[in-house]
């Protein structure tokens, strides 16, 4: 029987921490097994960073050798009910690209796709790709901000009934049902549509990371990642964005808030971690938690049996998953930010 | 010893609902193609049960057709980017190759290079670029408002686009030198932070046709896509491409070139027949028109009477090769707008070729053994009846012939192609 818990959890493996495989072969199936894991112990969701280190020289120790996307896509046909979440950088692709690949992935997960979108620009990166000179912090702030805008826009450029599949009229779509995005802004100028489909979740879930300040986040986010704290901040910060997404015309209940704990060190569960947890979502300074830990079955495990049935006892966090969707695991309405 | 006798390659070209413009439309086709994952699993497997060397996919980042009235009667306005595809097949599949379009154009090196590399690893070393500079001006305005760059332009991008990616593959940061890269449209530091392929580097793919396209493909391509009707033209395309490896320090077998082919099969040339003719009828003319002035990069072909000739036209910037191969076609079959139009429509300019199995295997072999094609990319009309009917009738008879493996005799691509690994 549902619990009625309302509590979110994620789990972020660290990148270059898999347990070493046997073969020579970097290891999918391992990751696969760690995101089964994951998804039988109910979590809301898998974030995936995508770091290209700053320098190629750690190559060699890299043990998760793919980009996000691609995983999350092969990740996405071995599983059925969780949340899938890479990041991509704002940097590396452009943002018509970006938009379709997310588009894609939802649709191959069922609905259970987002992006992690990061507002901290990474050192190094812009000098592979043809920006030897980076971007002043203001202007990444600002293009980022545009083209998150122009990312959600494409999503939102083919109406839920567009689609006729109409053999004899000889109709495939109703040509009113689908808009052109026509962006010109200061770094991007767009026409669109997309061309892929409407997500079954409307829209993929847009997780932020790396926030200096709250207003794009009220504005765009359906899931902000912020760093863990001493409760009286962590409270203070979690009151001031609900009052800003407020005030942007969104329910305040359409941005969750989870906060990046680690559970997990030298691979046991600290034994306080449910009752410091428990305080923190009680007191209403977020909505859940993002736990990065190794990407090792044995951090995961230990979690799974040593804290999560704790929560569950406590009336914290769901039995199982109420929905197919990773916005009806979030608690989030269809479509997003609009 | 003697040498294994040389066997034909072949690509599944996977296209929405299918290749022909109305294959949507038709009873048997599986009209949600383009929304349903498990749909492609099953062509997928469908392809790898029948030996192929690879799928294909190609790619557009954006509307197929600017008539938005014309592009409703379509199912190509909406579809799965095919590298999130392939990476969701790649977890689905063992041995087949995973071969994506990805355009020069509106990519960086950098991220390209890793993405692929990552589709490489995620496949155990199956996984293929298929390199085009996009022709499209559709495609332009989702990337800035200066509109499509002149051919000459976008082939010099192009080239020191695919150094920079064959030099990451190679792990080298940035290129070939080997200390970074700094060029023309270009500049990368860095190595990937991924470790060399499994097959050495990713299989290279190009379809461009034209003189400065088959210079780009000499030089760097393994597998050679490309348009031809008639054996003449096949074979003209073949030698002049394998003439020009030398120039390059490449051996001839370096690259396969794998001509489409648009077949309907079925168990007797009337039901073969039969079959064209069921596709043909459900082709609106406003579409047939729209597609064939999209192939000829021009816009108001529908001022012109159907029924009469086609108006001289002026060269484009958009695929020069393609244009002349309608323009010639046009002219040599003395065909109508109209005629014309539905002639492209069903097989986008590559060869048709209408029987049964045996038929259809008689006229790949005389291509294949007249050294016009070492391989063939097999473009179905409908999905995904008509990938089985190839699977199920034409394969096993081009395996009686000796024609065509019976077994995968490696797991990589490049093993599938018989191409030498990278250093």
């Amino acid at each position: 029987m549902d619990n009625g818990a309302t509590m979110h959890l994620a789990v972020s493996p660290f990148p270059g921490t898999a347990e070493p495989s046997s073969g020579a072969e970097p290891d999918f199936s391992h990751l696969a097994r760690f995101v089964q894991r994951a998804e039988a112990a109910g979590l809301d969701m898998v974030i995936f960073a995508d770091s290209a280190p700053a320098s190629g020289s750690d190559a060699a120790n890299r043990q998760m050798p793919f980009e996000a996307t691609t995983m999350l896509a092969a990740l996405a046909t071995v599983t059925s009910r969780i949340g899938l979440v890479a990041a991509a950088s704002t940097v590396a692709h452009q943002p018509y690209n970006l938009a379709r690949r997310f588009a894609s992935l939802d649709i191959i997960s069922h609905g259970r796709a987002g992006w992690n979108a990061t507002m901290a620009q990474a050192p190094r990166e812009a000098a592979n790709f043809s920006r030897p000179d980076g971007f002043s912090g203001d202007d990444f702030r600002r293009r980022t901000e545009e083209y998150i805008g122009i990312v959600q826009g494409l999503w939102n450029g083919w109406d839920a009934d567009a689609l006729k599949f109409d053999k004899s009229d000889g109709r495939f779509h109703d040509p009113e049902k689908m808009h052109l995005l026509d962006h010109k802004g200061e770094f991007f100028s767009v026409r669109g549509p997309l061309n892929v489909a409407r997500s079954p979740q409307d829209t993929p879930v847009l997780v932020l990371s790396g926030l200096s300040d709250m207003d794009i986040a009220a504005r765009t986010a359906d899931v902000i990642l912020l760093e863990d704290g001493p409760l009286e901040s962590t409270k203070a910060r979690y009151d001031d964005l609900k009052r800003c997404v407020a005030a942007c015309g969104r329910d305040p209940g359409a941005v969750k808030v989870l906060m990046n704990v680690s559970p997990v060190t030298h691979g046991t569960a600290k034994p306080t971690v449910a009752d410091s947890m428990e305080k923190q979502f009680r007191s209403k300074s977020c909505d859940g938690f993002n736990m990065l830990m190794p990407a090792q079955l044995s951090a995961l495990d230990n979690f799974v049996d040593l804290v999560l049935p704790a929560l569950r006892q406590r009336g914290l966090f769901r039995e199982s998953y109420r929905g197919a969707t990773l916005r009806s695991h979030l608690g989030l309405m269809v479509g997003g930010a609009a | 010893m003697t040498a294994a006798p040389r066997q034909m390659k072949l690509g599944a070209f996977l296209w929405a609902t299918g290749h022909h413009i109305a294959a949507w439309r038709h009873p048997k086709a599986h009209v949600t193609a383009g929304i349903d994952i498990d749909h492609y699993i099953q062509l997928a497997r469908i392809a790898e049960a029948a030996k192929f060397d690879m799928i294909f996919c190609e790619d557009a980042a954006g509307l197929r057709e600017a008539n938005v009235g014309i592009a409703s009667q379509t199912s190509r306005s909406i579809g799965f980017e095919p590298i999130s595809l392939l990476s969701a097949l790649a977890a689905q599949t063992s041995y087949i190759g995973l071969v994506s379009t990805a355009s020069t154009s509106y990519n960086e090196p950098y991220g390209l290079a890793r993405t692929f590399l990552s589709l490489d690893h995620l496949s155990g070393g199956r996984a293929g670029w298929n390199l085009v500079t996009s022709a499209s001006p559709i495609e332009a305005a989702n990337f800035g408002s200066t509109g499509l760059r002149p051919h000459a332009d976008r082939y010099e991008r192009a080239r020191e686009f695919a150094e920079v990616v064959t030099g990451l593959w190679r792990g080298k940061p940035g290129g070939a030198s080997g200390s970074g890269h700094d060029g023309q449209s270009f500049s990368v530091r860095d190595a990937l932070d991924l470790p060399r392929s499994p097959q050495g580097a990713p299989v290279m793919v190009q379809a461009g046709a034209s003189d400065v396209g088959r210079d780009l493909a000499a030089r760097t391509a393994d597998v050679v896509f490309t348009a031809a009707q008639t054996f003449e033209e096949a074979k003209a395309f073949y030698d002049d491409l394998k003439g020009r490896l030398a120039a390059y320090g490449r051996e001839p077998d370096d690259i396969k070139i794998m001509p489409g082919v648009a077949p309907v099969v079925a168990e007797t040339t009337t039901q073969a027949q039969e079959k064209y003719e069921e596709l043909q009828e459900l082709i609106p003319d406003d579409v047939g028109v729209a597609l064939l002035s999209s192939y000829l990069s021009i816009s108001d072909l529908w001022r012109y009477p159907i029924d009469g000739p086609l108006p001289e036209l002026p060269p484009s910037e958009g695929m020069q090769s393609r244009q002349a191969l309608v323009i010639e076609q046009s002219r040599r079959d003395n065909l109508s707008i109209r005629q014309l139009a539905r002639h492209f429509a069903g097989a986008r300019g590559h060869w048709r070729i209408v029987g049964t199995a045996a038929q259809v295997a008689d006229e790949l072999q005389a291509r294949f053994e007249g050294s016009a094609a070492d391989g063939f990319n097999v473009m179905p009309s409908y999905f995904p009846g008509e990938l089985d009917a190839f699977a199920t009738l034409v394969v096993p008879e081009l395996q009686r012939r000796g024609l065509f493996r019976k077994h995968y005799e490696g797991r990589t691509l490049r093993d599938h192609l018989g191409l030498k690994q990278p250093v």
